[in-house]
């Protein structure tokens, strides 16, 4: 369903956006996006005269088909970066003209030869004060059914996230970490299995934890951080938080090649960096972007809590992602 | 009739040979023969040419247990919609015709409201937190929240809800051709409700609730929306699983032949459900 609906869209998006003057941007949707287009589009559009349209949700499956059937509707996607990093050894990416997009402010951990950064998260645990008496810690909290009864949400999809926190819950040190033992994690993942519900978008997962449906879970620090503003009553731990990085790709075969530079180029300085940041408390990627923000939002960022922070290993994921999946789904359906 | 046919303006006759068919052919083979052909190749091929796609699928635990899935929520879901829509059928064949169009008229409406708006309603009421389990709880009835959602129980509510049109439609179309007076008959001559219902009902009504049926159960086996948000990982159907290796795991290989296996399926037991009951009997009935 999701799939036809993407593909008429996108169907559709084809045909407007041969101008020379418009290109599309594609993202996850919900908050995050609203953001983007808040942040990045519009200046964009105002200095540059080059309308960006906006599509999603970002589907993996159709950016293939898109750049294999050879008519690719979306100029510039974000994706998660493990997946880049795949998309471009697969030559679905357009290499990114450093020319066009400024280098030097970029954090090089979230910059490749097909990809710049698009802003960088956290997992947390957070959790509905009033469907949790007490506070959890941190993720071995997560796995602990007698002191924390209730149901626990965590991503749905094969991707760095849950396998570390397993592995984190049942005492593996966070430096040894990779290479992932998948038989530990999954044996201390069947120890709550009867009591996951899996989201499989930001905004369910805020459904999930707003409305007490599920007591506590695994969220995008940005997606708690929109709750908070809306003010409902949620907890947040950053203990052992985890990032990852989202980056902005072009597909192989973009209609709009220079416009998605240049809206690359625009997306990435530091001014609409810090924008973006305030909005959605995803941390910039550009390192230039901090003197443009003020200093309380500065605070809330990922990058605030580095103590005992954990960077997610986006090369181990690439390069293992569809072994580790292949699991995935099939302790999933079991 | 042949009579009546040759005073007909030319326009209105029935086009005769393979040229009158032309346009639905191009049709067809433009938009399901190529399809098919391009997917079944793509099954043999991806990643490298062989049937080891087909050897996998069969092969794997996993994949045997989608299948059933599958197999079983069909059979749940066409089991208790047959349950449901009966009386409901009946009710619409006996009613007076301007109070049946009313209830005929809320039936289609239903079908023509979006799916997803309508399996995400079942979702706010089906949520541990949701209306259906507040109530309970409120009145006292039960004490923990029943587990109505990501649940094969979830996934049947919903989808039964779903097809019930496509169930009444046919039985009420086959209901109302009985002639009520053969119930009459039988119970002038001593049969119980019960017994008038399985002996002259039930087999009379056998051709409307084979071709609702059929319609159910195949649709079932493809539905992709409802069980993804009203079931559990361990509910997936290979709507499901066909979505992932294509969106997520970008193993399209693996994907086609799943799709393909499902086509077969379908169209098999679509032929079987023709030999059973007749093309003319089962669409006559619509």
């Amino acid at each position: 369903m999701k799939l036809i609906l993407t593909g008429i869209l996108a169907g559709l998006l084809a045909a407007t956006a041969a101008h020379a003057d418009e290109m599309v941007f594609t993202s996850w949707g919900g908050t995050t996006q609203e953001a983007q287009t808040k942040s990045w589009a519009a200046p964009f559009e105002a200095s540059s005269g080059i309308k960006v349209l906006q599509d999603g949700p970002t589907d993996y499956g159709k950016l293939k088909a898109m750049v294999e059937g050879g008519s690719v509707a979306w100029d510039v996607v974000d994706v998660e970066m493990d997946f880049a990093i795949k998309a471009a050894k697969d030559g679905l990416l357009e290499p990114i003209d450093f020319n066009v997009v400024p280098k030097a402010d970029l954090d090089p951990r979230f910059t490749t030869d097909h990809a710049v950064g698009s802003f960088y998260y956290s997992f947390v645990l957070a959790w509905n004060k009033g469907a949790v008496s007490g506070e959890p810690a941190g993720w071995a909290d997560m796995f602990d059914l007698t002191k924390f009864p209730g149901k626990r949400t965590f991503y749905k999809w094969s991707a760095p996230g849950v396998i570390e926190i397993a592995l984190l819950a049942d005492g593996v040190p966070a430096d040894k970490l990779y290479p992932l033992d998948l038989d530990r994690a999954f044996k201390k993942l069947d120890t709550i299995k009867s009591e996951i519900v899996w989201w499989d978008s930001g905004a369910q997962s805020q459904q999930l934890i707003a409305s007490g449906e599920a007591a506590f879970g695994q969220l995008w620090n940005g997606r708690v951080f929109a709750l908070e503003q809306d003010g409902a009553d949620v907890g947040v731990s950053w203990n052992q938080n985890m990032t990852a990085a989202d980056v902005l790709v072009i597909p192989k075969g973009s209609k709009n090649k220079a416009s998605a530079m240049k809206f690359l180029a625009a997306a990435t300085s530091p001014k609409s960096q810090a924008m973006f940041a305030e909005a959605s408390g995803y941390a910039p990627i550009n390192t230039a972007a901090k003197a443009e923000m003020p200093g309380d939002v500065v605070k809330s960022l990922p990058d605030a809590y580095v103590d005992g922070q954990i960077n997610l290993d986006m090369n181990y994921w690439a390069e293992n992602r569809d072994k580790i999946a292949e699991r995935w789904y099939a302790w999933q359906a079991k | 009739m042949s009579g009546n046919l040759l005073h007909r303006p030319p326009i209105l006759r029935r086009p005769d040979g393979i040229g009158g068919a032309l346009p639905a052919l191009i049709l067809i083979s433009l938009f399901f023969v190529v399809p098919v052909v391009a997917l079944l190749l793509r099954s043999v091929t991806e990643p490298v040419p062989g049937l080891q796609n087909y050897a996998n699928l069969f092969g794997d635990g996993t994949y045997a247990r989608v299948f059933f899935n599958t197999f079983l929520v069909a059979t749940v879901v066409t089991t208790v919609t047959v349950i449901v829509a009966f009386p409901v059928a009946w009710m619409l064949a006996i009613m007076p015709p301007a109070l049946g169009s009313i209830v005929f008229g809320i039936i289609i409406l239903s079908m023509w409201t979006n799916l997803l708006t309508r399996t995400y309603a079942w979702m706010v009421l089906l949520q541990r937190t949701g209306v259906i389990n507040r109530t309970l709880m409120d009145i006292g009835l039960i004490s923990e929240p029943l587990p109505l959602i990501n649940n094969l129980t979830g996934v049947t509510i919903g989808m039964v809800y779903i097809m019930l049109p496509f169930m009444i439609l046919p039985l009420v179309g086959t209901l109302r051709a009985i002639d009520p007076m053969t119930l009459r008959a039988a119970a002038l001559c001593g049969a119980s409700p019960f017994d008038a219902f399985r002996r002259i009902l039930l087999p009379l009504s056998l051709p409307g609730i084979a071709a609702g049926g059929l319609m159910v159960f195949v649709m079932s086996l493809g539905y992709f929306v409802t069980p993804t948000l009203l079931g559990g990982t361990s509910n997936m159907m290979l709507a499901a699983m066909i979505a992932q290796m294509i969106q997520s795991l970008l193993n399209w290989g693996l994907g086609s032949a799943a799709a393909f296996i499902l086509l077969s399926v379908t169209m098999a037991l679509y032929a079987l459900q023709l030999r059973l009951v007749g093309a003319k009997r089962m669409t006559g009935g619509i």
